[in-house]
C-alpha cells in the first residue's frame, strides 16, 4: 500500500515537473525592428511652464522630422501656451529667442490635451488597457516589433515626477507599466528620456529588459533653463533639451551617427547638471545604435518573391524573402528559405493526401502539385473564360 | 410590316444613343444589354407560336384572332431596352446588365430546348448574385414540359381539344440539364480558385459574396428595405431576422411553383419579380429586368387592373426616391424616414404589380376555361 502510494506521487511530481517545465519553456523568436512609435508627454501647465510645451513640441517637430509620421506619435501637452491671453505672438510658441521656429505650426497633432494629461491617462497609453470607446489615435498600438521613445518633461523631484501640478507619478509606476509593457510584448526596444529635476530617479526602478534611459540630471541636481526670451518674457527652452536638439538639427533621415554620440553631446558644464544614463537593461551597444532607430523611422524593406497574402496568417514562414536595409552597417542582409517540409496546400480547400498506398493519392498530390506551381493565374483565367465560351457555343450548336 | 420596322429603328437608335456616350472600354455592359433584348424578343416569338398552338389545339382559335395580338416579344425587348431604368445601370456601369444577361440566356435556353446554354445560364447568374439559384424550378419545367401553356385540365375535357398530344415530362433532359449544371458550376470554380490562389481561396470568395448577401452587413442606404430594419434590430435578434427574410422568399417558391406549373415563363418572371423586391441588396438594375419580362405576357395581362396606378406610382416613386436621398444626406434638411418612405413605397408598388399580374394571369386561364366564347371585354 505505501509502496503504491509512493509511486502515485512520484508518478504525479514527474508529471508536474514536466508540464511545468513544458509550459515554461518560452518560445523565443527574435522579433524583427518594424516601427517606430514616440510618446513624448509635457506634465506641466500654466503659463510659466512655456518652457516644457516648448520642449515636447520641439521634440515633437524633430521627430516627425526624421520620419515618425502623426499616428505613431502620441503627444500629451497642456497645450495653454500659443492661445494662453498673454501670448504676445497668439497661436505661436517659440523655442530660441530668435524666433525662427515656430513650432505651433499647422500640423500639431495633439492627442491628449489639456486635463487629459493625467498619471491615469498616460499609464494607460503605456499599457495599452483602455476603455473600449477610446479612439485609436489615442491608444499607443505598438507591437513586439516597435522601439518606443518616451519623452518626459515637467517639474520632477526624487523618484516622482509632477502631472500638471496635482498629481504625481512615481518611478515604482513608470517601471511596474513598463513591466506590463514588457510581458505584454508591446514594445521591442524602449527609449525613456527625463528633463525635469533630479530626473535619473525616475527611472531608478526599472528592471525591464530592452530599455534604454537617459535623464537629464542626478538625484540632488536641478535641470536648468536655457535662456529667457525676453519678449515672450518667460524662459523659452530647457538647456538638455537645447542641446538634443542641437545634435540632431545637424542630422536628416538617413544619418547613422550612433545613440552613444549623442549620449557624449551632453557637457556637463554647459548642462550645469550631470546626463545620466543606464545602459544596463539594454542588450545591444549603443555605439553601434543609430539614433534614427528610435528618433526617426527607417524601414527596411523586405523583398517578396510573390504576391502579398491577404488573409490568412499562415504564410509568413513559407515565404523566401532578403532582407534589405539601406543604411545600419551591423545589419547583414539576410537571406531566408521557405523550410515546411510537409508543403501544404496554400488555400484551405485542397490538402495534400499523405499516400498511404492508395494510388489515387499519387495522382490527386501531382495534380495538386501542378496546381499550386501555377505563377500566371491571371492568363489562365483569361483564357479559361474563352474557353468556358467556346464550350458553350459549341455545347448549344450540338444540341439544336 | 410597318411595325417591325419601327421596332429596328427604335433598337438603332437607342444603340446609336448610348454608344456616343459610353467610352470603347465599357461597351461591354452596354452589348451585354442589347443581347438580352434580342433573346427577350426570341423568347417572345416563341411564346407566341406556343400560345397560338395551344390555343388551337383547344378549338379556341377563333379567340387568339379576334383578340388584338400584339407582338409580345418585340414589345418585351423594347421596353426593356427604353427602360429609363436599363439606361441608368447602362451608364452606371452596374454589372447588373451582365447579370440580366445570363438569367434571360437561362430562360432562352430553356425555352429553345437548349440544355447546356439553359444550364450555363443559371450557373453563371447564380454565381453573379445568389438568388436565381430560385429559378431553378422553371427552367427544369420548362426544359421539362415544354412552353406556357393554359392548364393542363382544360386539354383533358372532351369537348375540346383535337389532336392534342398528350407530352409527358422528359426527364433525361432534366438530368442533362442538372449533369452540365454540374460541369460548369465546377468548371467556373476551378477558374475562382485559380484566379484567388493568393487570396486564400475559395472559402474566402464564398464568404464574402455569398456571405455577404446573406449576412448583410453593409447597412448603407439602397432601394431596399432592409437596410432601415437591420439598423435598428438588437443584436440578440438578428440571426432570427435574418431567417425570417432569407425565408420570406424561400417559402413563396413552392405555392407559386404548384399554383403556376403550367406556365413556367410566368414562374420565372414572377420569381425574378419577388427576388427583386425582397433581397438583400436590391437595385434598379433588377426591376428592369422583370419590368422588360411583363412586356412578354401582354396579351395574357392585357386587362390587369390598376396598371395606371401602377404606372403613376412606380414613376413618382422612382423620381421622389432620389431627392430624398439628396434631402437627407447632401442637404441635411431630411431624415432617414424621408427616403425610406420612398424605398417602401417602392416595395409596395412592385408587390401590388406582381400580386396583379398573377390574378390577371389566373383571370385568364379561368377565361380560357370558360370556352370559345371570346370574353367581351378582351375586345375594346
Amino acid at each position: 500500500m505505501r509502496n503504491r502510494e509512493i509511486n502515485n506521487f512520484l508518478i504525479l511530481t514527474t508529471l508536474l515537473v514536466i508540464t511545468l517545465s513544458l509550459s515554461s519553456s518560452s518560445i523565443t523568436h527574435a522579433a524583427v525592428h518594424t516601427n517606430n512609435w514616440a510618446v513624448l508627454v509635457c506634465t506641466s501647465r500654466f503659463w510659466f511652464n512655456y518652457r516644457h510645451m516648448a520642449n515636447t513640441l520641439s521634440l515633437y517637430r524633430t521627430v516627425k522630422r526624421l520620419g515618425i509620421p502623426d499616428e505613431r506619435i502620441i503627444l500629451m501637452l497642456a497645450d495653454d501656451m500659443a492661445c494662453n491671453a498673454r501670448n504676445k505672438y497668439p497661436a505661436q510658441v517659440f523655442n530660441n529667442e530668435n524666433h525662427r521656429l515656430n513650432l505651433y505650426g499647422d500640423n500639431v497633432e495633439v492627442d491628449y490635451r489639456g486635463y487629459e494629461v493625467t498619471v491615469e491617462n498616460f499609464l494607460r497609453v503605456l499599457t495599452g488597457r483602455h476603455e473600449n470607446a477610446v479612439p485609436r489615435s489615442k491608444r499607443l498600438l505598438s507591437d513586439e516589433g516597435s522601439h518606443i521613445l518616451l519623452y518626459m518633461t515637467g517639474h520632477g523631484g526624487d523618484e516622482f515626477l509632477k502631472f500638471q501640478d496635482s498629481e504625481e507619478l512615481q518611478s515604482h509606476d513608470l517601471a511596474d507599466a513598463v513591466k506590463q509593457m514588457k510581458e505584454k510584448r508591446r514594445f521591442k526596444e524602449l527609449l525613456i528620456m527625463v528633463d525635469t529635476c533630479q530626473a535619473a530617479t525616475l527611472f531608478s526602478q526599472l528592471q525591464s529588459p530592452g530599455v534604454l534611459a537617459i535623464g537629464s540630471s542626478m538625484k540632488g541636481e536641478n535641470s536648468y533653463s536655457h535662456h529667457l526670451d525676453s519678449d515672450v518674457g518667460v524662459s523659452v527652452v530647457d538647456r538638455f533639451t537645447f542641446y538634443t536638439l542641437a545634435f540632431f538639427e545637424r542630422l536628416n533621415m538617413y544619418d547613422n551617427a550612433s545613440l552613444s554620440s549623442l549620449f557624449s553631446s551632453f557637457n556637463p558644464n554647459l548642462l550645469m547638471s550631470t546626463a545620466y544614463y543606464r545602459t544596463d537593461l539594454y542588450q545591444e551597444q549603443v555605439e553601434k545604435v543609430p539614433v534614427t532607430n528610435f528618433f526617426g523611422s527607417v524601414m527596411k524593406t523586405i523583398h517578396t518573391d510573390s504576391a502579398y497574402r491577404g488573409t490568412s496568417g499562415k504564410d509568413s514562414s513559407r515565404v523566401k524573402y532578403d532582407v534589405i536595409s539601406g543604411q545600419s552597417d551591423d545589419v547583414d542582409a539576410r537571406r531566408m528559405t521557405s523550410s515546411d517540409p510537409e508543403k501544404q496546400g496554400d488555400h484551405p480547400d485542397i490538402k495534400l493526401v499523405k499516400g498511404g498506398g492508395c494510388p489515387h493519392a499519387d495522382w490527386w498530390n501531382a495534380i495538386v502539385e501542378k496546381f499550386q506551381g501555377i505563377k500566371n493565374g491571371d492568363m489562365i483565367v483569361n483564357y479559361g473564360l474563352v474557353g468556358m465560351l467556346t464550350l458553350v457555343a459549341v455545347s448549344t450548336w450540338q444540341s439544336s | 410590316m410597318l411595325a417591325q420596322c419601327t421596332m429596328d429603328l427604335l433598337f438603332y437608335y437607342r444603340s446609336l444613343g448610348l454608344s456616343l456616350v459610353i467610352e470603347v472600354k465599357d461597351k461591354a455592359i452596354f452589348y451585354a444589354d442589347f443581347i438580352t433584348a434580342i433573346l427577350i424578343r426570341a423568347i417572345g416569338q416563341l411564346l407566341q407560336v406556343a400560345d397560338i398552338q395551344s390555343l388551337k389545339s383547344l378549338g379556341a382559335s377563333k379567340f387568339s384572332k379576334t383578340s388584338e395580338n400584339f407582338p409580345a416579344g418585340d414589345i418585351a425587348a423594347l421596353v426593356y431596352l427604353w427602360n429609363p431604368l436599363t439606361i441608368i445601370t447602362c451608364l452606371g456601369y452596374s454589372t447588373s446588365p451582365i447579370e440580366n444577361l445570363m438569367i434571360v440566356l437561362s430562360l432562352y435556353g430553356a425555352c429553345r430546348r437548349l440544355v447546356p446554354l439553359a444550364a450555363f445560364g443559371l450557373v453563371m447568374a447564380s454565381h453573379l448574385s445568389l438568388y436565381p439559384v430560385i429559378l431553378i424550378i422553371p427552367l427544369v419545367l420548362l426544359i421539362g414540359s415544354g412552353l406556357d401553356t393554359p392548364p393542363r385540365k382544360l386539354f383533358l375535357q372532351p369537348n375540346h381539344g383535337d389532336g392534342y398530344k398528350k407530352t409527358n415530362f422528359s426527364w433525361r433532359r432534366v438530368v442533362l440539364f442538372f449533369l452540365w449544371a454540374s460541369v460548369w458550376a465546377l468548371y467556373v470554380l476551378v477558374l475562382c480558385s485559380i484566379s484567388l490562389k493568393e487570396y486564400s481561396g475559395l472559402g474566402e470568395m464564398f464568404k464574402r459574396t455569398y456571405g455577404f448577401i446573406l449576412s448583410v452587413e453593409d447597412l448603407s442606404p439602397n432601394i431596399g428595405v432592409l437596410w432601415y430594419f437591420f439598423a435598428e434590430v438588437f443584436d440578440f435578434f438578428r440571426d432570427f431576422f435574418l431567417i425570417v427574410f432569407h425565408i420570406n422568399i424561400l417559402f413563396m417558391v413552392l405555392p407559386l411553383a404548384i399554383r403556376l406549373h403550367h406556365r413556367p415563363c410566368f414562374l420565372a418572371f414572377v420569381y425574378i419579380a419577388i427576388s427583386s423586391i425582397l433581397k438583400s441588396y436590391p437595385s434598379v438594375g433588377d426591376s428592369a429586368l422583370y419590368l422588360g419580362l411583363l412586356g412578354l405576357f401582354v396579351n395574357a395581362l392585357a386587362d390587369m387592373q390598376f396598371s395606371f396606378f401602377l404606372f403613376s406610382g412606380y414613376l413618382g416613386t422612382l423620381l421622389l426616391s432620389p431627392v430624398m436621398h439628396n434631402l437627407w444626406i447632401w442637404r441635411g434638411t431630411g431624415n432617414a424616414n424621408f427616403y425610406f418612405a420612398t424605398a417602401m413605397a417602392y416595395a409596395c408598388f412592385q408587390i401590388i404589380l406582381v400580386v396583379e399580374s398573377v390574378s390577371s394571369m389566373l383571370n385568364h386561364d379561368r377565361a380560357l376555361k370558360k370556352g370559345a366564347t371570346p370574353v367581351a371585354k378582351k375586345i375594346q
